[in-house]
């Protein structure tokens, strides 16, 4: 069973929102574009690091989420959680600069790619799921670059409109689709129909009878099934897509193998690609980057 | 005689399309109580100025997932699909819309 959003679900401010969703950390980001891209990043890692302690309550979910994934305590505990506060900020830097780059000059930012092969094997519509991994946003433009497949990428509201210009940028065969309306679904399926490629992010909740409870990291936690319904409609396999950033400053991109759903299997899948995440996020915990208590994330 | 029956042949098309859109209205009722598991009882009274997308009061409430398989429904029922680069939502808005949506693809061939 699937726990209820709080009383503040629907409103503007959803329970995913963090402090980090503001236009005054989106300029200081823009703003240091100019600076070489090594300085950039450490300078972006220094101020995460800071803001990590003007964040408590972000601070606490993330501390809570990284003892379960890694078992770890006290000291160590702590290190790790700031360092999820510096390499979200490394991430986000790169999110106005390193990503606004034509496809060709991304991947000298890249150090490996494993798995593309799988897309370049497969024919017609994919929808891809990633997650709040690492830079979401390179490994959809990645794979669109990778899969020549017109690529069309769902997106929450934004809570403030002003964001809006900083995080979407259409553009290289990608596409950003605002999930503002449920009729969004029909230019989903339209584009599936069209062999061309959707990429959603599947780890967080949307707090309505669409969720589905599964087990991660030994505690049921709800994810949506949605993208799996939109696949299992249109008959096209599932791809999870990862891009992680190393501490060499270059990103590895990974491309899961394809998951073929029918209906009747859209929880299965659900299942199979949550645990994809679960290996990658214990492989990378200080990369999968929600602010919220995963497990509950309706509470108070 | 003639000319009254040339007078008469918009009036006898406009009937035309509307008995048309009538019966695909119909077609969208029995998709929506054996697709989407709507109470009969409950669609036998929709009527085309019913709104579809949730949201809107005194609409139907559908979310994504109900569009999504209200689109399948029309593709088997109808042999249409829909792969428009065209923005479909307005077409979705109410059973009058959609019915007279799937309409003119019919008469497009």
């Amino acid at each position: 069973m699937i726990p209820s959003p709080a009383a503040g679900q629907g409103q503007r401010v959803r329970w995913y929102a963090h402090g980090y969703n503001r236009a005054e950390f989106y300029r200081l980001a823009a703003a240091i574009t100019w600076l070489p891209r090594a300085l950039r990043l450490r300078l972006a890692g220094g101020v995460g690091r800071l803001v990590a302690s003007l964040m408590p309550r972000e601070r606490a979910a993330v501390r809570k989420t990284l003892s379960v994934v890694t078992g770890s305590t006290g000291r160590e505990l702590d290190a790790l959680t700031a360092r999820l506060f510096s390499e979200y900020a490394m991430c986000f830097s790169d999110l106005l600069s390193t990503n606004r780059e034509p496809p060709a000059r991304l991947m000298a930012h890249v150090r490996s790619v494993s798995g593309v092969g799988h897309v370049d094997r497969l024919e017609g519509a994919v929808v891809c799921v990633t997650a709040h991994v690492g830079n979401w946003d390179m490994a959809g433009r990645l794979l669109a670059s990778a899969s020549a497949r017109p690529t069309h990428v769902v997106v929450a509201v934004e809570e403030a409109i002003g964001l809006e210009r900083w995080v979407r940028r259409d553009g290289d065969g990608v596409r950003f689709v605002s999930r503002s309306t449920p009729t969004v679904a029909l230019t989903l399926m339209a584009a599936l129909r069209r062999g061309e490629a959707v990429a959603m992010q599947g780890d967080r909740a949307l707090g309505n009878s669409r969720d589905v409870a599964v087990t991660f990291f030994g505690r049921p936690a709800p994810f949506p099934i949605g993208p799996f319904r939109l696949a299992s409609a249109a008959r096209v396999p599932i791809v999870g897509a990862f891009c992680t950033l190393g501490s060499h400053g270059r990103y590895d991109m990974t491309v899961c193998p394809p998951l073929v759903i029918s209906p009747g299997s859209e929880e299965d899948t659900l299942r199979q690609w949550v645990g994809e995440l679960e290996s990658l996020v214990r492989e990378r915990p200080t990369q999968w980057f929600n602010f919220f208590n995963i497990w509950n994330p309706f509470e108070g | 005689m003639v000319q009254l029956l040339q007078h008469l042949e918009p009036i006898r098309g406009l009937r035309r399309a509307s008995t048309e859109t009538q019966k695909v209205l119909d077609d969208l009722k029995v998709i929506l109580a054996e697709r989407l598991r709507f109470d009969t009882a409950r669609v036998a009274i929709l009527t085309a100025e019913t709104s579809l997308p949730k949201g809107i009061a005194g609409s139907l409430g559908l979310d994504s997932l109900d569009f999504i398989e209200i689109s399948l429904g029309i593709e088997d029922r109808f042999g249409l699909v829909m792969d428009e680069r065209e923005d479909l939502a307005p077409h979705f808005q109410s059973l009058g819309t959609l019915a007279g949506y799937i309409t003119g693809r019919l008469n497009d061939g």
